[in-house]
């Protein structure tokens, strides 16, 4: 009996201190301050146990007060929590967990994309084991304007450089008309980047004999620039009819993501890391 | 460990954060008996916390084996906590220009409490290079960096830090030591620059200069590490660094530490090179 209640308690220390853990876990952003009101709101969690997690915080220097004495923020003893023998995670690292929620989600191919120059690069994903799938190639490129990440890898260009790139794929265009696969209608191109930077992402139908639908969301940095972009699609008959409602959850996803890509610059080649 | 200041309001989170420095610091990955042995824990509570930290993207296993290594949360929080100086993006293209100026690497350190801490920095393009880590903490009696920002302080604070070492058990510069570090910051205040050569690098040289507010009072300072380092370079990175300066003086506020309203002494931090006995 004893033991029994010595287990029961240990397991609701563990879940008071996996409490404690995702309270500290909401600092990991560029929001520096919090409340106990907003992190009840943000953690689903009642303001009591969100003050007992902050108060365990702030008595070990995780968390700190702010100068008001009236909100939180991080503590200094973070910095403990650093290794210097192992790299600090890359950008696929970052996004892993998220291209597994997304597909688990929707049940959909998704894949994480680069921009490459003028092109765009799969570098990580997971494929749907349903029928009727994309496929996704690690490593392979595609022009920006053939596809919904694309698009959205272009949206966020500065106008003159997407007319560059306009310009660029006419000429490739005029030398070998195979070039893309995907001719570019500059036209209906600009029509959807305008509709992008509305609403901040990407769809796409393609027609074929299986038409497919795909959306895009952009992946943000600290200096609002794009890291890449998570994409996701499969065939519309199947895809098209969820998608409507599965859009929040997916913004919801992307922005969980995004408050941990926002702590990094995407064009931080020659910088120091932890 | 951490002890009778800070007293346990949740035993088991306590725990689960001596394991999580514990995997912090070690430069293997960590299995649950090698904790339990260093921490006296029992294993099951190891394994406990292990579990609750891996759920929580605190540690990660190490390729599917029984043993942990740092997780992404606490690098994402180290990155948080590095984003709150306002300095650290202000600086950067600053540091860019010392480091295309001279090639070498360049960082920049803040003040807080009495340590430094690299919360920003910059490659330049040289093949060979001294490689730094962005979080690294030092005391500032230690430090090049940490000098650089000692020679900025009022005296009374220099008292305050060795009375705060006593404190902590930190150990204290011996008297020579000291006297020597007292020439340096000396000489920092004639001529806004501290140099030294770098040990296990032979002619590696190393070069600090302090940061200051519109007070005069030092708040971070820029090193440059580096192979060959060209004296002639001095005036022109002590230029760069003026024009940092006059952009703090404008908006003094802005700059000032995110930890400023915490009292020096509350600041007590441990890691693999501080080594604190707290």
């Amino acid at each position: 009996m004893e033991k029994t209640v010595t287990s029961i308690e240990n397991r609701e220390q563990n879940k008071a201190t996996a409490r404690i853990l995702t309270v500290l876990s909401s600092f990991a952003s560029n929001i520096g301050e919090f409340g106990i009101s907003e992190l009840s709101q943000h953690l689903g969690m009642t303001k009591n146990m969100v003050f007992r997690a902050i108060k365990t915080l702030v008595e070990q220097d995780y968390v700190v007060r702010d100068p008001s004495g009236q909100r939180y923020q991080l503590g200094f003893r973070v910095l403990e929590l650093q290794n210097t023998f192992s790299p600090e995670p890359t950008f696929r690292t970052l996004c892993a967990p998220y291209i597994q929620q997304i597909h688990e989600l929707t049940g959909e191919t998704v894949s994480l994309n680069i921009r490459a120059l003028d092109y765009m690069v799969f570098i990580d994903g997971i494929e749907t084991r349903k029928p009727g799938v994309w496929r996704l190639q690690i490593g392979a490129l595609r022009a920006l304007h053939a596809n919904a990440s694309g698009h959205l890898l272009l949206a966020f260009l500065e106008d003159e450089a997407i007319e560059g790139y306009i310009a660029r794929q006419a000429a490739l265009a005029a030398v070998n008309p195979r070039s893309s696969e995907i001719p570019l209608d500059r036209d209906a191109l600009w029509e959807d980047i305008r509709l992008i930077r509305t609403r901040k992402y990407a769809t796409a139908l393609r027609q074929s004999s299986l038409p497919m639908l795909s959306a895009a969301f952009p992946i943000w940095d600290a200096e609002n620039n794009l890291h890449g972009v998570m994409s996701v699609g499969g065939p519309n008959e199947r895809f098209g009819p969820q998608f409507p409602a599965l859009l929040d959850k997916l913004l919801a996803i992307m922005d969980s993501l995004c408050h941990r890509t926002r702590l990094y610059a995407a064009n931080a080649g020659s910088e120091i890391t932890l | 460990m951490k002890p009778a200041k800070r007293a346990a309001i949740n035993s088991s989170a306590v725990h689960v954060f001596d394991v999580l420095r514990t995997v912090s610091n070690d430069a293997k990955p960590a299995g649950v008996s090698d904790i339990s042995r260093r921490l006296s824990l029992t294993g099951s509570s190891v394994f406990r916390a292990l579990t609750t930290l891996e759920a929580t993207g605190y540690v990660s296993r190490y390729r599917n084996l029984p043993q942990f290594e740092l997780g992404t949360m606490p690098y994402l929080l180290n990155r948080a906590l590095l984003n709150r100086f306002e300095l650290n993006a202000a600086s950067r293209p600053y540091l860019g220009d010392m480091a295309q100026e001279t090639g070498e690497t360049v960082s920049l350190n803040a003040r807080l409490g009495w340590y430094s801490v690299r919360i920003c920095g910059i490659y330049g393009s040289r093949d060979i290079y001294h490689r730094d880590r962005l979080g690294e903490l030092a005391p500032l009696h230690e430090s090049l960096a940490g000098l650089a920002i000692l020679a900025f302080l009022p005296e009374a604070d220099h008292l305050k830090m060795l009375e705060f070492l006593d404190e902590t058990g930190v150990k204290k510069p011996s008297p020579a030591a000291w006297t020597q570090s007292k020439d340096k910051i000396a000489e920092a205040r004639k001529t806004s620059i501290l140099t030294e050569e770098l040990p296990m690098s032979p002619g590696f040289s190393a070069v600090a200069m302090p940061v200051r507010d519109h007070t005069g009072t030092a708040i971070a300072s820029i090193t440059i590490n580096g192979p060959v380092f060209p004296s002639d370079k001095i005036p022109k990175l002590l230029s760069i660094r003026d024009q940092l300066e006059a952009l703090i003086a404008k908006s003094p506020k802005r700059f000032v530490s995110p930890f400023a309203h915490i009292p020096a002494n509350k600041i007590r931090l441990q890691n693999n090179k501080t080594k604190l006995a707290l």
